[in-house]
């Protein structure tokens, strides 16, 4: 599941973990299915059928790949399973700007990421559906702000810049939630914030170049962390010599004799 | 509130399933709506795994809701009551003690089954390396032996004399695939059978092959037979042993079995509620069944339903019903027809380093070992059971750096029993510990469910209510369970079931690819 090197270039690829949390229907899966496919369905069934997708950002200094957790739904009735945020390294806590209710929710999960997953995680709050807002037209013309993203997760400034370039809701827009008011939020929590649009691709592929410039490289480098709870290095690269993991799909490679039963 | 094709009855196919072995076939098909309700708050039910807070709440739980649980007599002990106990425990959340460490042979039907189902994926594996014996009465501090687990172990040995290493090669090249069979699935049961006939471990290893009595108490752990050797049957013992030799190398070089990390099948667990939920189902935590009344007798009805009332006082009609005894309401349940034993699960200051030996040059680092005690090793009668210890170390992820944990288990409920494990882990400590190794926490309980000789066949009524038998009490995960499940599967599916379908379960377009 993961590489120290990839075949066809000298930069550095290190897999990533990253976990889907919002209420059902803000455009969790969409919001996944147009930056892994770049493609987007307008009625989309609640997610089913896939338990992680993986997709490549590639950095100026190397690949990230990610390994995208949905939720399958199982938000609905019960918590997540533990095994969801274990070695989590980024999580996109994804609302819907048309609906107060779902930050509420995006609040609540954040709360449980910070009680669950690893202490160093990446989260990034993602006011989705901006296509239904007014600011649908004018976002169009953003800059593009993950260059200027180094390693801080706490991503406070570019956020504050967004709230000062849109408008607050106007002309009767189906917005419900004002970006200064998520913005504001995030900054007191140290999250990245974004406001996207799955529908027409905006700001989707910056959520996750942000999210890949932020993780720490001493978490993508580092080997075996210290036992449990450290997280965070099962899935990356790099790994130590002396390891303990067993590849199911190595059967057969040791095993021209079966030990003793001769 | 359920979505409502579960509350309306839209859809033709219900099943409600409230074990955790059933929601493997959860995605079952396309008509079939499946509805897992668990009565407690968190994943794995009986085989569920807890940090040290979530242990106590369970301990207290299983204590009040006597009888809806398959434990019993549960308690919690903070260490020895000294204070530096407390400053060398770590937080609670440092630590994921599993109720189901249960070791997986290279040979298990469960690691294919992982695999179709792709599951495998979302679960790291690791190592299970030695087997030790232990050995009182002999001269030093060192009272653990290695139990020579492979024929290069046996050659290496230098406590067996040559002549004994002898007699068990013999042994070994008797019950090898030449002799008995290649494959060990299937097809060569009526040659052991022929072979054995009903004589105990005991009386096969002395009668045929002379191999000196000291070593039958090693053959027996390898068995992980929780009986005596003049009590376990040589059919069932010939057969487990020779899964461990044929396990040896399948994965790598010098180990034959596997745990999961993390919390063994806890996580197993959480992948099959994943998958069920992947594949459409429903999963509801914190929900039972308070009651079940199965359709009138008029079988011309339309509605041949069977209804349940949910906890959250919702109603659900249902073709199927899925669970074990104590899932259904009391009302409903049966008397169990169980076996008890005694564990315990304890936290130890030290990493206990000794137990893990690398066991063959580039293979992976054991994270797990088996400490076996025979009841004589113990100072009791030869015929009294073995107490056996997994340790884990903290490279599975469930303790932090520098301790262990110990899962204790002994085929004999109550106080005697744990009496014993913990006679068994003072020695360990004393054995492989270091001088200031010891128990910091530990968790003892009494746990019901299903011995080596009980069936585990679902019990399927022509009312559609389906029983699952009581969890597998074997300390390696017990291939039965798989049959059970597609039995299950089977039963639902009807003519819909093919079993190159089951547990197959398809990628979505796109979801993995490099």
């Amino acid at each position: 599941m993961s590489e120290s090197t990839s075949a066809n270039t000298a930069k550095p690829s290190s897999s990533v973990k990253l976990v889907l949390l919002g209420e059902a229907a803000v455009g969790k899966s969409s919001l996944v299915l147009r930056f892994v496919n770049n493609d987007f369905q307008e009625n989309k069934e609640p997610t089913i059928g896939a338990a992680f997708l993986t997709q490549k950002c590639s950095l100026p200094t190397r690949t990230i790949k990610f390994e995208i957790w949905d939720t399958a739904g199982q938000e609905r009735f019960a918590s997540l399973a533990p095994m969801y945020y274990r070695n989590a390294q980024a999580a996109l806590v994804v609302y819907d700007v048309t609906k107060p209710s779902s930050l509420t929710k995006a609040k609540h999960w954040v709360a449980e990421l910070q009680r669950q997953a690893s202490p160093g995680i990446v989260i990034a709050l993602v006011g989705n559906k901006l296509d239904l807002t007014n600011d649908a037209n004018e976002a169009a013309g953003e800059a593009q702000p993950e260059a200027e993203h180094e390693s801080s997760p706490a991503d406070g400034d570019e956020a504050t810049e967004e709230t000062q370039e849109e408008p607050d809701v106007s002309n009767g827009d189906a917005r419900k939630v004002p970006t200064r008011e998520a913005s504001a939020y995030a900054e007191e929590e140290g999250l990245l914030f974004f406001e996207t649009s799955a529908k027409t691709g905006h700001n989707v592929v910056d959520v996750f170049t942000a999210i890949a410039n932020a993780i720490p490289e001493s978490s993508l480098k580092s080997g075996r962390g210290a036992g449990a709870g450290t997280g965070q290095t099962s899935l990356s690269g790099g790994r130590p010599a002396e390891d303990s993991r067993v590849n199911l799909g190595e059967r057969g490679a040791a095993t021209a004799k079966e030990g003793c039963a001769c | 509130m359920l979505p409502s094709h579960h509350r309306n009855g839209v859809t033709s196919g219900y099943a409600v399933g409230c074990n955790n072995l059933w929601h493997w076939a959860g995605p079952v098909s396309p008509s079939t709506n499946v509805l897992h309700v668990d009565r407690n708050p968190y994943y794995g039910g009986a085989e569920a795994a807890f940090s040290l807070q979530e242990a106590e709440e369970w301990a207290n739980r299983v204590n009040n809701e006597t009888g809806d649980h398959p434990f019993e007599d549960a308690s919690v002990r903070l260490g020895d009551g000294s204070p530096e106990v407390g400053t060398q425990l770590s937080a609670s959340r440092a630590y994921t003690l599993s109720l189901s460490p249960q070791l997986i042979y290279a040979r298990s039907q469960l690691l294919p089954t992982l695999v179709s189902s792709k599951v495998h994926r979302q679960l790291e594996f690791q190592a299970v390396g030695s087997w030790w014996i232990h050995r009182p009465g002999d001269s030093g501090d060192k009272r653990l032996y290695r139990v020579p687990g492979s024929r290069e172990d046996i050659f290496a040995d230098d406590m067996i004399s040559v002549k004994s290493k002898r007699t068990l090669m013999r042994f070994i090249r008797h019950i090898g695939p030449s002799q008995l069979g290649a494959d060990e699935a299937e097809g060569e049961g009526s040659s052991l059978q022929e072979d054995v006939g009903d004589a105990s471990l005991t009386e096969y290893l002395t009668s045929k092959f002379k191999v000196p009595d000291e070593l039958h108490a090693p053959l027996l752990s390898l068995c992980l037979s929780q009986v005596s050797p003049q009590q376990t049957s040589a059919q069932f013992a010939v057969t487990r042993i020779k899964r461990h030799l044929a396990s040896l190398g399948v994965y790598g070089p010098g180990f034959g079995s596997l745990a999961v990390k993390w919390g063994g099948g806890s996580e197993i667990s959480q992948v099959g509620c994943r998958a069920l939920a992947v594949g459409g189902g429903v999963y509801v935590l914190n929900t039972g069944i308070n009651s079940l009344d199965l359709p009138a007798e008029d079988t011309t009805n339309e509605d041949s339903r069977i209804q349940l009332l949910l906890s959250n006082d919702e109603v659900i009609k249902t073709k199927f019903v899925v669970g074990s005894n104590w899932d259904f309401p009391k009302a409903a349940r049966l008397s169990c027809d169980c076996d008890r034993v005694a564990r315990s699960i304890s936290v130890v200051s030290s990493s206990l380093e000794s137990l893990f030996p690398a066991t063959a040059e580039g293979g992976p680092v054991p994270v797990g070992a088996v400490v076996a005690f025979p009841g004589a090793s113990l100072g009791r009668a030869d015929d009294s059971p073995p107490v056996y210890i997994l340790v884990h170390s903290s490279e599975t992820g469930e303790s932090p750096t520098g301790q262990c944990v110990l899962y204790g288990s002994i085929n004999m409920p109550g106080s005697d029993g744990q009496a014993l494990i913990n006679s068994a882990v003072q020695q360990l400590l004393e054995s492989a510990g270091g001088p200031n190794a010891k128990v910091l926490w530990s968790l003892r309980y009494t746990q019901w469910g299903r011995g080596e000789t009980r069936s585990a066949q679902p019990a399927i009524s022509a009312e559609r209510v389906i029983r699952l038998p009581p969890p597998s009490l074997d300390l390696a995960f017990d291939d039965a369970l798989i049959d059970t499940v597609k039995d299950v599967w089977q039963a639902i599916m009807g003519d819909e079931a093919t079993d190159h379908e089951f547990m197959t379960f398809e990628d979505r377009e796109g979801a993995y690819e490099e």
